[in-house]
């Protein structure tokens, strides 16, 4: 007789954001096995981005391949063609686009922590962070002008300035969120119940971390060094106080934990960014059309993000390709599924924090 | 544990978080980007708003004439501003307003009606063309 029984997870399911099905193979409430199926909202983005669009029009399409990261999208898109065509931003261009990066890696983290507690039956945090978060989606609406689709990186440069209101809007609401955070990190480290949730949960160790090539705040919070900003040279990161946060490990706890205290880190960086704004123009002419290949790696708030763009000095790109960190982050995650309780699926799900649109883009 | 207890208790006696919307309206911050409007008379129909826009929202209408018309559609517009950086005159023949879009009616046609569009002006571009290439051979007889 069989000894196992099949559960699907997705991909409707009231714990998931976005459609991806896993099916577990449990031993009554242990998962030994994990299959997972992501390709359900794929839009043809890649193709549409070399045969529908111009390469200056192609930033604006990619922006929408993920309404959390969309800022990185455009960003990894802009610098590869950037690459191609011989040109590199000022200063003041590299500042206010790292600026919007941090300031989404801020919103982006505390929407995974705020799922995740919901995930784990604690529906007051959940609210209460996502009303904390409105904050930052505040400044970045008034920095870029909308609320989810910023459109503020274009080539050559970035497509708006910093005010001195909003200056004293993003000093007055990152000084708000210093304290709020620091009030989330008291409760979950103390939070007994959370803790009951979160630690020893999900374990992903530093080995399978290693062999399974995690990425992003799940391989940091199981200790393993690996930060595009630390890695690449294309933006100056270690100017404006950027510091690689490691957590051992490897639990849901963990994760959460590496989450905060990387919001803490990029306060304190958008801070730095706003002080120390460098004078300069905010764009500028980068003329010609993209001819070679260039790759492009930027650290998104759930990991790498990876952009190939090819050209042959054209107007039409030749190749796209988007590698998303949730799609590199798969083998790992089924890893860290086996052995789990049922029951725990979708509060390690959620602390995973997966991005299924991006990846099936 | 007891923290968290005193911070719900605490809670019931907070101001309420949420907006009162729709009773209340939403203050939208200083420049946010709305609708692109047009004004005909700065315009010098060079088309570059059109080149440039990713979704295709502005369209021109080749008259016989020579001129153009101007037709955008704000459905399908993404409000990037690209077309404003474009446009040679901005702020006089091109601007990006604060106004924000209502959903569409099904009167409206945003779509049906948009495609239709996109036919004509595809149409009276071919036949300008053609009757320009016409009028030139003829003139070349006539010489
Ligand atoms: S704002 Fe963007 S999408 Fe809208 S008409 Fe201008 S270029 Fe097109
Ligand atoms: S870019 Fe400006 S001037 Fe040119 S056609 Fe468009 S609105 Fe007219």
């Amino acid at each position: 007789m069989k000894k196992t029984i099949q559960i699907p997870l997705g991909s409707q399911h009231i714990s998931l954001l976005e459609p991806i099905r896993f099916k577990f193979e449990c031993e009554n409430e242990k998962i030994i096995g994990v299959d997972a199926d992501v390709g359900f909202v794929h839009r043809g983005v890649e193709l549409a981005c070399t045969r529908s669009f111009e390469f200056k029009q192609v930033g604006y399409v990619v922006a929408r391949v993920c309404g959390l990261c969309a800022i990185t999208h455009s960003l990894s898109y802009t610098l590869a063609v950037e690459k191609l065509l011989g040109y590199v931003a000022n200063d003041r261009i590299k500042y206010l686009r790292m600026l919007m990066v941090e300031l989404d890696r801020i919103h982006s983290h505390m929407l995974c922590l705020a799922h995740t507690a919901e995930n784990a039956g604690f529906e007051a945090l959940f609210m209460q962070i996502m009303g904390d978060r409105e904050l930052i989606m505040d400044v970045q609406e008034a920095i870029s002008g909308n609320r989810v689709q910023f459109d503020y990186i274009s080539i050559g440069g970035v497509n708006r300035d910093l005010t001195p209101e909003l200056v004293a809007m993003i000093h007055k609401n990152l000084g708000v969120l210093t304290s709020k955070i620091d009030a989330l990190i008291g409760l979950f480290d103390n939070n007994w119940s959370l803790s009951l949730k979160y630690k020893g949960v999900g374990v992903l160790r530093l080995e399978d971390a290693y062999t399974y090539n995690a990425l992003g705040p799940l391989a940091r919070a199981a200790g393993l060094a690996t930060d595009v900003r630390a890695e690449t040279s294309d933006f100056p990161y270690e100017d404006i106080g950027y510091k690689m946060i490691l957590e051992s490990s490897g639990d849901i706890h963990a994760r959460n934990f590496l989450r905060l205290r990387e919001i803490v880190n990029s306060i304190t960086m958008c801070q730095n960014i706003v002080n120390n704004l460098p004078v300069g123009e905010i764009q500028e002419k980068a003329k010609g059309k993209p001819n070679g290949e260039a790759v492009v790696r930027v650290e998104a708030p759930r990991g790498e993000l990876f952009y190939l763009v090819r050209g042959s000095g054209q107007n039409m790109l030749d190749r796209v390709r988007i590698k998303t960190p949730t799609f590199s982050a798969i083998p790992a995650m089924i890893e860290v599924f086996k052995g789990a309780e049922y029951a725990d699926a979708p509060a390690i799900l959620a602390s995973f924090d997966p991005c299924m649109s991006c990846t099936a883009k | 544990m007891f923290k968290s207890m005193l911070e719900a208790f605490l809670n019931l006696f907070r101001p309420i978080r949420t907006l009162k919307y729709p009773a209340e309206e939403i203050v939208l911050p200083s420049g946010y980007r709305g609708l692109i409007e047009y004004g005909i008379d700065a315009c010098i129909f060079c088309d570059k708003c059109e080149k440039v826009c990713p979704p295709g929202a502005i369209l021109f209408y080749q008259n016989e004439d020579g001129t153009k018309t101007y037709r955008y559609n704000p459905w399908l517009c993404i409000y990037c501003g690209e077309c404003v950086r474009a446009c040679p005159k901005p702020e006089e023949a091109l601007w990006q307003s604060e106004t924000k879009q209502l959903s569409a009616l099904k009167e409206e046609g945003a779509n049906e009606g948009w495609f239709v569009w996109e036919e004509a002006c595809k149409q009276s571009r071919e036949a300008y063309a053609t009757a320009k290439k016409s009028a030139k051979i003829q003139n070349k007889s006539e010489e």
